[in-house]
């Protein structure tokens, strides 16, 4: 997830601007200084990999908040106030400049004595794992106010390199970032262009996350198992069943609401209520469902969960106790497989696989006719909104949506802090003689 | 599928969807729903639309209803054996209705 790995280069650099005298850090000789600091090179040219890569996704949808000038039809469009494709060229340039070597996956995993050094490769990491999350192929969701909280970010991160190319100069073959005052005069002018508008932090939700598994082995006991079925249902949902198997897994879901309202009211009688509307709801669903068909998509993987989790549930002690924790699981399962049953029922109807059944016509005799075939069976939907099961999940699965999160997240302003922080003043020795 | 088969199709969804619809507890439903389910399984899901609407409420009936349209199945060249199971199936889910 951006968020993560975003806070994390942030907090290691904001950590490293906060250290000064960093020659006496590094090392006590000049061969050892030497190899830090290639050491470091190596790290720093990985965030300016990241740094480049994502003011690159970020570029196409930010736009300056520079007014522009007036169209002057006898000159080619200007560029004007386009601090983000400065800083681009300005990153890419520096990128490709540079002699060293972006570090390997080997030293990325090798943690180190030096805290100088620690603090660059953690800052190093988290920006070659943030290059999967603004990845062009994760990128493509992206809102232009998301778009320019990334720039901002770059924009932060970028200036934080520019002071610490500075500070490390005195380093023992040291290779300054190619073109750094014009780096450090792009990332300001981002990153007071981005402050004109309203960024988004929900970019931090935003990003790559590990697939989520089936959990496989043999049934856990007790809620553990009912649990572990409703999971991998979630999961196995993902392929497109057809319409017996989701008539199927849409009973298994009124039966295990149902089912669970007991176990829930002793712990919590609003989640109980909750269920078993839920319960409802699916009972109507499942009425209005008997009169759509269609036999594309699978779904048996998913049909054989369903069955799983109502006949472990059945199977369990009416006298247990289900932690409020597992209630939580089970609710957050079930918003998760509300929403995928509507996603798959809107575009299951969209895309022709599930269609509506036809009323058989009254047989008519003595029509001339001695056999009367049944030439219709099926009618495509021509609107989605006409039939009465995707009114009925519009208006009564469909979870509300959660307002995302948009706090600028403690790391921001850290680095900030960071950038603009004062070393302490040194206190004057007692035994110094004053003038 | 002959018109015939058909119109005895749709009378034995309707007639075990409208169980399912009267049905006291949720298990004895969902047990009707299994039946109905079982019915378009043996067909491949090429059934006709049901309307259990203006059914009678009177459950007795339309079991015998629903059972004597599923036994007549038979005749438009569904395997007995099937109908047999499906008939089993109905008289479990209706032992589990009337508890």
């Amino acid at each position: 997830m951006y968020g993560e790995n975003g806070a994390q280069m942030r907090t290691e650099l904001a950590a490293l601007l906060r250290q000064h005298r960093i020659m006496h850090r590094l090392a006590s000789g000049s061969a050892e200084r030497a190899a830090a600091g290639q050491q470091i090179l190596r790290f720093r040219q990985t965030v300016l990999v990241w740094c480049a890569q994502a003011i690159g996704v970020a570029r196409p949808l930010t736009f300056p908040n520079v007014p522009p000038k007036p169209a002057d039809p006898f000159r080619a469009a200007s560029d004007h106030g386009a601090a983000v494709a400065e800083l681009a060229r300005a990153l890419e340039a520096a990128r490709d400049q540079a002699t060293t070597r972006a570090a390997s996956s080997q030293e990325f995993t090798t943690p180190s004595t030096n805290s100088v050094v620690e603090h660059w490769r953690l800052a190093a990491r988290a920006a070659a794992l943030a290059e999967h999350d603004t990845a062009p192929d994760q990128s493509i969701h992206l809102t232009a106010a998301q778009a320019r909280t990334i720039a901002g970010d770059v924009a932060a991160i970028s200036q934080a390199l520019v002071v610490l190319d500075r500070r490390y100069r005195n380093t023992p073959d040291w290779e300054s970032i190619a073109g750094c005052d014009r780096i450090g005069w792009a990332a300001l002018a981002t990153a007071l262009d981005v402050s004109l508008g309203q960024p988004d932090y929900s970019v931090d939700q935003t990003g790559w996350r590990p697939r989520t598994k089936a959990i496989g082995g043999p049934a856990k006991p007790g809620v553990l198992g009912v649990l572990q079925a409703v999971h991998n249902l979630l999961v196995r949902l993902e392929s497109f069943p057809d319409a017996m198997n989701l008539r199927l897994v849409v009973d298994s879901q009124r039966l295990l609401s149902a089912g669970l309202v007991p176990y829930a009211e002793r712990i919590d009688p609003h989640l109980a209520r909750q269920w078993g509307a839920r319960a409802e709801t699916y009972s109507r669903i499942q009425r209005e469902l008997r009169n759509i068909g269609g036999q594309l998509g699978n779904g048996s993987g998913a049909a054989g969960e369903a069955a799983n989790a109502v006949g472990r549930l059945k199977a369990l002690h009416p006298e247990t106790v289900i932690e409020p924790r597992m209630l939580g699981g089970f609710h957050a399962l079930f918003r998760r497989i509300d929403s995928r049953i509507i996603d798959i029922l809107e575009s299951g109807v969209e895309r022709g696989a599930f269609v509506q059944r036809v009323t058989v016509p009254r047989l008519v005799s003595g029509d001339g006719r001695l056999v009367h075939r049944v030439r219709e069976r099926f009618v495509p939907v021509v609107r989605a909104a006409d039939l009465e099961v995707i009114r009925t999940a519009r208006e009564q699965l469909r979870p509300p949506e959660q307002p995302p999160t948009s706090s600028t997240g403690r790391s921001r302003s850290d680095l900030h802090a960071a950038l603009v922080h004062r070393p302490p003043a040194k206190e004057p020795r007692r035994d110094t003689p004053r003038l | 599928m002959l018109l015939p088969h058909a119109q005895t199709l749709a009378q034995a969804r309707s007639y075990v969807a409208a169980l399912a619809d009267r049905a006291l507890t949720l298990d004895a439903s969902s047990a009707y729903e299994r039946v109905l389910l079982e019915l378009d399984r043996v067909h491949d899901d090429e059934c006709p639309a049901l309307d259990a609407e203006d059914l009678t409420d009177d459950r007795d009936i339309l079991l015998a209803a629903a059972s004597s349209a599923i036994e007549e199945l038979q005749t438009h060249g569904i395997d007995p054996l099937s109908v047999e199971l499906i008939l089993a199936m109905i008289v479990d889910a209706h032992d589990l209705d009337i508890g």
